[in-house]
C-alpha cells in the first residue's frame, strides 16, 4: 500500500510561532485535512506511530523563524492535543473539558480547546483513527511473522475473530463513555468521516485475512464483517461479564454464522441483513 | 475618542439597548457562548468598560462549575463520608473555580460605571478593573487564556498595535475573540441598515443622551471599519492561527476568533 504523504505548505512564511514545534527530521506526519471537510483516512500500514518524546513542550522560538517549513502545522498540533486529551476521557467524557485538560498537559492554555467542536467530535474521530492505525500495525506484524514462518496462518474465521476482538479491546479503557461517543459519531455532520473510518478498517481486516476459503465477493465481505463488528460492539456496551467473555462468545457465533453462508442466495440476504442490522443497532443505541 | 466616551459613559447601556433594539444582549450572549470558557480561565476584556462581557463570563463559568460539581457528586456515591466531606471543603470556596476576568478600559468613567454595576448586580469575586490602553497594555507577556474586545476595536487608532498587544499578553494556546460591527452581506439589508444608522441613531443619541455628535461619530466609525476578510488578515498578521469569523445577523456584527499557537 502506498504511503500518502501530503506536504502541508507553510501557512505563513515568516511567522515566529509561540508553540508549533519543529518536526523531527525523519518523518513528516500526515496532516489533517482542514476541519471544515474532514476526510479521515485510515493510515496506511507503513505509517509510523507518532513518535512523541514523553511530555512534549511547546518551544518558544528564539530564532528569526526562517526555517518555518520545519515547524509542525496547526493540524499536527491539534493531533497532539487530542492525543493528550484521551487520558482525561474516562473522567470527563468526550468533551471540550477533556480537550482542555489535554491542552494543559502540553503547556497550552485551556482556551486552546476552543479550536475544536464542543461536542468532542474531533476527539472521537481522532481516537477511532488511532485505533484503526494500531490495528493495522498489529495485523501487519502478524503477517510478517507468518511470512517468516514463525507463525501459522490462521483460518479465516479465527483471523476475523481475533482481529475484531483486538480492535474492540481498545475500547475497554473508555467503555463507560463509549455509548456517548457512538451517538456523536452518528451525527449527520460526522457520518461521512465515521463511515469512512469504519469501512477502511473493515477493508483492512479483510486485506490481511488473505481469505481464499470463502467465495464471498468484495461487497459481501464488507457488509458481513461490518455487521459483525457493529453488532458485537453494541453487545459489548451492555456486557458486564468478566473480561467481556459474553461478547467474545457472541462474536464467535456471528463469525461462525457468516462462514456457514454457503450459497449465493443467503449471501445476498445476509449482505442486506448485515447492513440493516448495523444501522438498526446503531439507531437503538442512539435512542436509548 | 476619549471625549466621546466620557460623555457617553453614563448613558452607554441605555443607548446600546435603544440603538440595537436590545439585540446587542443576544450578540454578547452568543459571544460568550462561543468562548465556552471553562472554570479556571483568566480573561482579559479590553475596552470592556461597563462590564457586559465580564458579567456574562462570570455567569457562564459559575454555571459550568456547578454542573462539574454535580457530576463529581454522582461519582462520589461510593466514597466514605470522610472522603466526601473532605472534597466539600475543597470545593466550597471555589464557586468560580479560580476563573477571573480583568476588565481593561482606557476611560475612567466607563470603568466607574462598570464597578457600580458590578456592585449593584452582586458580582463580588473574580473581577478586576484596570485602566489601560489597548495599544499598550499594562500587563506582562503570556498571561491570559482569553482576550476579548467587544465593540471596542473600531475605536482603536492603531488596530495593528492592539492586535500585537493581544498576541503578546495571551498564553500559548490562548484565544483572541473580537465582537464588532462589520460589513452587511445582504444588499437589501444593507440599504435598510444604512438608513437606520444615519437617520435614526443620531436622533436617538440626541434624545436619550443629549449628544448627537458622539453618535454620528459612532455610526461613521462603523462604516470606516475594515470588513470581515480584511480584519481576518490583520489578525493573522499579528501572528494568530486558525483565524475565522462568524457573521451574526447577516454581517451587522461579526465575531472573529484566533489562537496564539
Amino acid at each position: 500500500s502506498v504511503v500518502r504523504c501530503q506536504l502541508c505548505p507553510p501557512q505563513r512564511a515568516l511567522q515566529v510561532s509561540a508553540v508549533l514545534r519543529r518536526v523531527s527530521d525523519e518523518q513528516k506526519k500526515e496532516p489533517f485535512a482542514s476541519s471544515s471537510e474532514q476526510q479521515f483516512e485510515s493510515h496506511s500500514t507503513d505509517h509510523q506511530p507518532e513518535q512523541e518524546p514523553q511530555g512534549p513542550r511547546p518551544s518558544y522560538t528564539g530564532q528569526g523563524g526562517q526555517e518555518s517549513e520545519d515547524y509542525e502545522s496547526e493540524e499536527q498540533l491539534q493531533h497532539r492535543i487530542l492525543t493528550a486529551a484521551l487520558e482525561f476521557v474516562p473522567e470527563h467524557g468526550w468533551t471540550a473539558e477533556a480537550i482542555a485538560e489535554g491542552a494543559k498537559t502540553l503547556g497550552l492554555s485551556v482556551a486552546a480547546a476552543g479550536m475544536f467542536h464542543s461536542d468532542g467530535s474531533e476527539l472521537i474521530l481522532h481516537f477511532v483513527s488511532q485505533c484503526n492505525t494500531k490495528l493495522s500495525e498489529l495485523l501487519e506484524q502478524e503477517q510478517k511473522l507468518v511470512h517468516l514462518g514463525e507463525a501459522e496462518k490462521k483460518p479465516t474465521d479465527q483471523f476475523l475473530r481475533d482481529a475484531v476482538e483486538a480492535r474492540l479491546r481498545m475500547l475497554i479503557p473508555y467503555i463507560e463513555k463509549w455509548p456517548q461517543a457512538l451517538s456523536v459519531l452518528l451525527l449527520p455532520r460526522n457520518i461521512p468521516s465515521s463511515l469512512n473510518l469504519l469501512t477502511s478498517m473493515i477493508d483492512d481486516i479483510w486485506h490481511y485475512a488473505g481469505d481464499q476459503s470463502t467465495d464471498f465477493n468484495w461487497y459481501t465481505r464488507r457488509a458481513v464483517l461490518t455487521g459483525i463488528y457493529n453488532t458485537t460492539e453494541l453487545v459489548m456496551m451492555q456486557d458486564s461479564s468478566p473480561d467481556f467473555e459474553d461478547t467474545w462468545r457472541f462474536l464467535e457465533n456471528r463469525v461462525a454464522d457468516a462462514m456457514n453462508m454457503g450459497d449465493a442466495a443467503s449471501q445476498v440476504q445476509s449482505t442486506g441483513e448485515a447492513v440493516v442490522q448495523g444501522l438498526m443497532g446503531a439507531a437503538v443505541t442512539v435512542s436509548s | 475618542v476619549y471625549q466621546v466616551f466620557e460623555s457617553v459613559a453614563k448613558k452607554y447601556d441605555v443607548m446600546n439597548d435603544s440603538m440595537t433594539l436590545g439585540i446587542h444582549r443576544v450578540w454578547k450572549d452568543i459571544f460568550v457562548h462561543k468562548m465556552n470558557p471553562s472554570p479556571g480561565t483568566l480573561l482579559l476584556d479590553v475596552a470592556g468598560g461597563t462590564g457586559d462581557i465580564a458579567f456574562r463570563f462570570l455567569n457562564y463559568v459559575r454555571s459550568v462549575r456547578e454542573r462539574q460539581l454535580q457530576q463529581k457528586l454522582k461519582h462520589h456515591q461510593n466514597l466514605s463520608w470522610q472522603e466526601i466531606s473532605e472534597s466539600y471543603q475543597e470545593d466550597k470556596f471555589k464557586s468560580l473555580g479560580d476563573s477571573h476576568v480583568v476588565v481593561c478600559d482606557i476611560n475612567k468613567e466607563m470603568l466607574k460605571v462598570g464597578k457600580q454595576k458590578a456592585q449593584h448586580l452582586g458580582y463580588s469575586e473574580g473581577l478586576s478593573w484596570v485602566l489601560g490602553n489597548a495599544e499598550e497594555l499594562p500587563f506582562g507577556d503570556n498571561k491570559f487564556d482569553v482576550y476579548t474586545i467587544a465593540f471596542g476595536i473600531r475605536n482603536v487608532t492603531r488596530i495593528d498595535l492592539a492586535l500585537e498587544e493581544a498576541y503578546r499578553v495571551l498564553k500559548p494556546g490562548g484565544r483572541f475573540l473580537c465582537l464588532e460591527f462589520s460589513r452587511v452581506t445582504n444588499p437589501l439589508l444593507s440599504r435598510l441598515y444604512d438608513l437606520y444608522s444615519f437617520q435614526v441613531i443620531p436622533v436617538l443619541g440626541e434624545v436619550i443622551a443629549g449628544d448627537w455628535k458622539s453618535y454620528q461619530y459612532l455610526v461613521e466609525s462603523i462604516r470606516r471599519f475594515p470588513p470581515q476578510e480584511e480584519l481576518k488578515a490583520m489578525i493573522e498578521d499579528a501572528g494568530f492561527f486558525k483565524v475565522d469569523y462568524q457573521n451574526l445577523n447577516s454581517g451587522i456584527v461579526a465575531i472573529h476568533s484566533g489562537f496564539k499557537l
